[in-house]
């Protein structure tokens, strides 16, 4: 049998380009790199490197960045200290061509509370007044979004202590909660698992309740005094707070606003003839006193 | 005739190349301006969002996201100007200063962000946000392009009001499925 040239070289240029393309993707082929999807923050996990030879490890994470070295067919340490941030990590190995894995880091046990409490001074006996807001962190201040317990315990200067547990969402916690009847320090503290923060809330009086003033005339001259100010739970208005009193006589209408000294307020006016006397403290109006034979 | 017909076909090949790298440039020049970011804020708890505040909100973080995108290229922390505080600006800080020490840099082809409000403090102290981003990150050691991830990105976002400006305060990257 007669053999071919042209047919001979054919098959060897097949049989050539067989092999090259059963051998390039081999040759070309980068070390595999598996790491774990979810690793939690602070932990050192290993991930195993399979080949021979060296090869070039980077790991690019939200704060911290590793160039280094490693031994193909060993183990490649991460160190606790490399994935400390919570969020999403690039691992990339490099041989003659490169590959990469990504994986998240996620926030440790909770170990720190970030705790506002707003206002800082709240009238008494106001609903919805307080508002608690906690963010909760892990050791390294990474959102903990895990859903987590948050007890806030409420401890007021007077009356019974109380709480309420609210769980995380997105690594928050909050809470409203009423104003207790009597003023004073209030101490709201944020608990989740060991870790707690606490805050205090002034309470003060509300708006005055059952404001009443007398009046005693000497001449021309009358002198008003409000009884103890108080607000409808009893508590005593704070000094400073300011009472407003209107006089109306012949000669006209006028206004005197005089704080609140030692729980009252107190002072003197000149009427001409017939007078009426009336008192307001912020909103609240109290009664009406007549002078010149009336009171 | 035909080799005419040949030399035209490369010649615009080539015009469309050269195209294609101008565009990319550009491209890449449009990721380290300021993005574009949509703001979503309806049912906003337990504080609603003011008009303003939603206006400022999406002008600072845009350029926050600008920012950063230039600063993780050039590994130049001056140039993250002043929309980063706390935590935010210490991670980022300290991510660049690595970056540089490695020689590794980070470009990042921005797409646009879509972001969810989902907390804003009574007292107006904190707004939380979750970010919906498009984007192209591409990571280099020197002019050696290591990887390029191009997938949706989520990150849950801690602004906080500022005199007359609000501030990343906090930025974690979480899996893109989290609302």
């Amino acid at each position: 049998m007669k053999r071919n040239p042209r047919s001979d070289f054919k098959a060897f240029k097949l049989m050539a380009v067989s092999v090259m393309l059963c051998l390039l993707p081999g040759l070309a082929r980068a070390a595999e790199l598996r790491a774990p999807a979810v690793v939690e923050a602070g932990q050192a996990f290993s991930v195993p490197l399979q080949g021979s030879g060296s090869a070039t490890f980077y790991l690019v994470g939200p704060d911290h960045v590793v160039k280094r070295t490693v031994k193909l067919g060993s183990d490649l340490q991460i160190q606790s200290s490399d994935v400390r941030a919570a969020g999403r990590y690039q691992a990339i190995l490099c041989d003659s061509v490169c590959t990469s894995a990504v994986f998240e880091v996620k926030a440790a046990q909770p170990g720190h509370l970030s705790f506002f409490l707003h206002p800082s001074r709240v009238p008494v006996h106001t609903p919805n007044s307080i508002d608690a807001t906690a963010f909760v962190f892990d050791q390294y201040f990474n959102l903990d979004l895990a859903p987590e317990a948050v007890d806030f315990q409420i401890k007021p200067a007077s009356g019974a202590s109380f709480s309420r547990r609210v769980s995380t969402r997105r690594g928050v916690a909050w809470m409203r909660t009423d104003s207790t009847p009597h003023e004073g320090r209030v101490q709201v503290t944020a608990v989740s698992g060991s870790v707690e923060e606490a805050r205090v809330v002034q309470q003060v009086a509300a708006e005055a309740c059952a404001l009443r003033v007398k009046a005693v005339a000497n001449g021309n001259m009358v002198t008003i005094e409000t009884d103890p100010v108080r607000d409808c739970s009893g508590n005593s208005l704070p000094d400073g707070t300011v009472v407003s009193f209107t006089t109306i006589d012949r000669e006209g209408k006028s206004t005197v606003d005089t704080p609140i000294k030692k729980g009252i307020a107190r002072t003197e006016l000149s009427i001409h003839g017939r007078a009426q006397i009336s008192v307001a403290c912020g909103v609240v109006e109290g009664n009406e006193v007549a002078i010149n034979g009336k009171l | 005739m035909n080799r005419l017909a040949h030399l035209l076909n490369k010649i615009s090949l080539r015009f469309f190349k050269t195209a294609s790298v101008v565009l990319a440039a550009c491209g890449m020049a449009i990721g380290q301006s300021s993005p574009q970011v949509h703001l979503d804020a309806d049912g906003l708890a337990p504080r609603p969002i003011e008009e303003l505040t939603g206006t400022t909100i999406v002008r600072y973080y845009a350029q926050a996201w600008g920012d950063m995108a230039g600063a993780l290229d050039s590994n130049s922390a001056g140039g993250l100007g002043e929309e980063f505080i706390g935590l935010a600006k210490d991670r980022l800080t300290r991510r660049i200063a690595e970056q540089k020490q490695t020689g590794v840099h980070v470009r990042i082809v921005d797409h646009g962000h879509r972001l969810k409000a989902v907390f804003y403090s009574t007292d107006g102290a904190a707004m939380q946000l979750v970010d919906q981003a498009q984007l192209e990150i591409q990571t280099f050691d020197g002019n050696k392009l290591l990887d390029t991830q191009n997938a949706p990105h989520a990150y849950m976002v801690l602004m906080t009001p500022g005199a007359d400006r609000w501030y990343v305060r906090d930025l974690e990257e979480v899996p893109a499925k989290t609302d």
